[in-house]
């Protein structure tokens, strides 16, 4: 036993253990609210042997609570992650959605989180990963409202090793990943300036309306000033020496961000991670091969190789020989091409070419070619080379000999082009956004993949018989092919919703319906049999049909999603208890009851609300503008919608202090408005 | 529009006054726990010490729990130089307290600080631009200042982690009683935000 002095001190340990609670470091709790709930999720249900997978870790703040970012700003502490993985696995760096910037009393300038946010890391699982994995994280974090609190947690997941993968918490992965500023430089020309301790930042090219932010990333004992906006395009910062940060650029639906450092006054070209050219490239050589398949290809193939034979008389080598210039002159058909590409990427400025698909003309343009190569695809028209165009190609390749294959590899993929161009003409479309070595590496794994029969078909002309053979199966699979055309196309049309909303998708597939009619047109009425005059008025029609669409579609509406809006009357949010707040301080209100969807309610907001003469008399008589947005389910919303014995949008109704609420007609005009508002008291 | 609020965000940021190394400390006239008052201009011919505290914040928590804090007070101290713990946190705030409650705590803590000052209206705060809790400054003998910034170098609010910490204040007050320029004169201070009213 203890002498007693010993088993004295024991108790006395014991009980300060017993009663000095730890710090309450996991279970953080304020008046039985936690205020961190952290746990791991992962974006894929089993991890696949050496492929890299995201995992995140999702914090839910309680409300009016915050964690920080990277930087957390002027107070606070950023989240960590220590990872604890088995041997081999490695955990990236925290990739850290973009934050809110927080000002509090004290011009106290923080960086951070609210809600909610997901903390993604990539995980790299080694080659011989197998069964299942425990991955492991302690997360601390400090999270305040007023008060501060440090916390943490043991987070864990557990996942299967295996090969059927399925994507899982996309939603939630989505949603932060889309917040991660890119690592390409953003599609405006910055400018970075000095001035003594004042780094200035100018920016041109920014949308009209855009609203900038910059979030410093500061180097450890960089001190680094509030950046101050001195106007949307120009941001003041007080520093020594270089700056790296993060610009973000919100516009009417859109908000994106950027690293930026300030040295880089010249955006460098787009960095293509290394697994993705290799996987480029090999749908590219797989793209090569499927031309072939290609109702005007595949008899080809069987022709030219018997060809080959006929001039080498059976000679194996000289076969061969025939094979190797064949494909060379289908490798300098397409690297001609990519030559081409990279020469008209090169006229234009670096700036406007490398981001295309963060313009939405760009994304309009590429969506309505897809769109067209798929009709054409499903042979709803063809593209039939002139006649004497063909017979002139035909006698410049029908000259004998090596030189005579070679051509007729340049030419016979020019003669395929009916088939292929819906195929190449999307791929140039995608070349167009990638650096130079990208282009000539795709171009030259097209070249391959459509070269690769020809060069095994002349050294084993045997397998010819293993060959399939030409039938009505082709045309079944030249249709089947416009659907991964039309599934590109609804991926643009994701890309085009974010920047432009669901307005712009309706305006484009509205255009795209004109397009459809156009080539329809085409199609019916225009071919090697057609009267002249049946066959110039149709295409006359088409022309018209698609210019017509393109003009009102695309030049009076899709460009001016977001323009007019914002410029001009500066909405109120409905609530109830907004509209009580307005009417109780003797304001009168009108209150627009709108959705995205609503084209009506849209058409009216352009052409009878949002008018210079409307703005102004708003403003003259003090009339506060509230906009219920019923784009999505909103029982408020719909709750006064019903209170008037409606239940749909659009719906306008004006609130003035002393008289019942004045409702206006739903196909609204500016006349009617205006004398409306000029009645109020 | 825009251009009048960034104009308004850039003049308020001019209001909100930093002090610079080098130059002249502001006066300020704050009382303590006991209601006694104390100037800067006291203690003239002394190297004063100013740290911003906040007991209900974890950072300081961090650094006074373990005794941290209170041992550079004593040293600095010890050596004739003054140290001023200013509690700016408005009243209702975290970190806000009685003076009597002010004094128990520092009490109980063995702050070995001159005096616990009350700042409720941020003035002080404001005036030398504290941002966060623990921020430190130094003024030398002839009334410079000679530095701002944070205790240490390890941004966390773990205590375990001050044992492999550089400590600025620590070797800033020395090179200051021993006459020399301060090497490290200004760092970037980590810590809850203060409690600032408005």
């Amino acid at each position: 036993m203890f002498p007693v002095t010993q088993r004295l001190a024991l108790i006395v340990l014991v009980f300060v253990l017993a009663v000095v609670p730890s710090r309450p470091l996991s279970a953080q709790e304020v008046d039985g609210v936690t205020l961190v709930k952290a746990s791991l999720i992962a974006s894929t249900t089993t991890v696949v042997p050496g492929q890299p997978f995201d995992v995140g870790v999702l914090m839910e703040m309680a409300p009016d609570w915050h964690t920080y970012w990277e930087n957390s700003g002027d107070a606070g502490l950023p989240t960590t992650i220590k990872w604890q993985l088995p041997e081999g696995w490695q955990a990236g760096p925290i990739q850290w959605p973009l934050p809110e910037s927080k000002v509090e009393p004290g011009e106290i300038n923080t960086y951070g989180y609210a809600g909610r946010v997901l903390l993604v890391t990539t995980i790299t699982p080694p080659t011989e990963a197998r069964g299942e994995v425990l991955l492991r994280a302690k997360v601390a974090w400090l999270v305040c409202k007023e008060l501060c609190i440090p916390g943490s947690k043991e987070v864990e997941l557990r996942l299967p090793v295996g090969k059927v993968v399925a994507p899982d918490h996309t939603e939630v992965f989505q949603e932060f990943q889309s917040q991660l500023p890119s690592v390409s430089p953003p599609p405006y020309r910055l400018e970075w300036g000095r001035t003594g301790d004042l780094l200035e930042l100018q920016i041109t090219g920014l949308p009209a309306t855009a609203r900038t932010q910059f979030f410093p990333l500061p180097t450890e004992n960089q001190t680094v000033g509030h950046p101050i906006s001195l106007a949307p395009d120009r941001i003041q910062i007080k520093v020594q020496g270089d700056l790296r940060g993060v610009l973000s650029v919100e516009d009417a639906a859109t908000s994106q961000s950027w690293f930026v450092q300030s040295k880089d006054v010249v955006p460098a070209a787009l960095p293509v991670p290394n697994t993705g050219l290799w996987l480029a490239l090999l749908y590219g050589f797989i793209g090569g091969l499927i031309l072939n398949l290609m109702p005007c290809v595949l008899p080809v193939i069987s022709l030219k190789i018997f060809g080959f034979i006929k001039q080498s008389g059976d000679e194996p080598r000289k076969i061969l020989a025939h094979g190797i210039a064949f494909v060379v002159g289908i490798f300098t058909w397409f690297l001609g091409l990519g030559l081409l590409i990279v020469a008209l990427k090169a006229g234009g400025s670096e700036v406007t070419w490398a981001f295309q698909f963060q313009n939405a003309w760009f994304n309009v343009v590429i969506g309505s070619v897809v769109f067209v190569f798929a009709l054409n695809l499903f042979g709803v028209f063809e593209v039939v080379l002139p006649g004497k165009a063909a017979q002139a190609i035909d006698t410049a390749s029908s000259s004998t000999g090596l030189g005579g294959s070679f051509f007729q590899g340049v030419f016979a993929t020019l003669l395929a082009t009916p088939c292929t161009a819906p195929f190449l003409g999307t791929a140039l479309g995608f070349a167009f956004s990638q650096s130079a070595f990208v282009i000539m590496g795709m171009f030259a794994a097209i070249a391959a993949g459509m070269g690769s029969p020809y060069l095994l078909l002349s050294a084993k002309p045997g397998w010819l018989r293993y060959f399939p053979k030409p039938g009505a199966w082709m045309e079944r699979l030249k249709h089947f092919m416009a659907f991964p055309l039309l599934a590109t196309l609804v991926w643009i049309l994701s890309i085009l919703g974010a920047q432009r909303g669901a307005e712009g998708i309706v305006w484009f597939a509205g255009f795209l319906l004109c397009l459809a009619f156009a080539c329809w047109l085409y199609g019916a009425y225009v071919g090697p049999l057609t009267r002249p005059l049946v066959r110039w008025t149709a295409i006359a029609l088409a022309l018209a049909v698609a210019a017509g669409g393109g003009y009102f579609f695309l030049g009076k509406q899709f460009s001016q999603i977001g323009i007019v809006n914002s410029e001009g009357i500066a909405w109120v949010p409905f609530s109830q208890a907004a509209l009580d707040a307005e009417q109780a301080a003797g304001r009168s209100v009108f209150l627009d009851f709108t959705a995205d969807w609503c084209i009506t309610c849209k058409f009216n907001e352009r052409t009878a609300i949002d008018t210079p003469a409307v703005r102004t008399l708003f403003a003259e008589r003090g009339v506060v503008p509230m906009k219920a947005d019923w784009t999505n389910a909103n029982p408020e919303i719909t709750a006064t919608l019903k209170s008037f014995g409606r239940v749909g949008v659009p719906f306008y109704v004006i609130y003035s202090p002393g008289i019942a609420p004045v409702v206006l007609p739903e196909l609204l005009t500016e006349g009617i408005l205006l004398e409306a508002l000029k009645k109020i008291p | 529009m825009k251009t009048a609020f960034a104009l308004l965000f850039a003049l308020s940021t001019l209001a909100f006054a930093q002090v610079e190394n080098g130059k002249p400390a502001p006066n300020f006239t704050l009382t303590d726990c006991a209601g006694k008052t104390h100037s800067l201009t006291d203690f003239k011919g002394k190297t004063v010490v100013l740290e911003w505290v906040n007991h209900e914040c974890p950072f300081v928590e961090k650094h006074y729990s373990g005794g941290n804090m209170q041992a550079l007070q004593k040293a600095a101290t010890e050596k004739g130089a003054i140290w001023l713990s200013v509690a700016s946190s408005a009243p209702g705030k975290p970190g806000a307290m009685s003076p009597a409650d002010a004094q128990a705590k520092c009490t109980a803590v063995g702050s070995k600080a001159t005096a616990y000052l009350f700042d409720s209206d941020g003035k002080v705060g404001k005036l030398y631009g504290a941002r966060v809790t623990p921020e430190l400054y130094i003024i030398n003998p002839e009334g410079l200042l000679v530095y701002q910034g944070a205790i240490d170098d390890k941004k966390s609010t773990d205590a375990a982690d001050i044992a492999g910490a550089k400590n600025y204040v620590q070797a800033a007050l020395d090179e200051v009683l021993a006459n020399k320029p301060v090497s490290i004169a200004k760092t970037e201070a980590y810590g809850c935000s203060v409690k600032y009213a408005k």
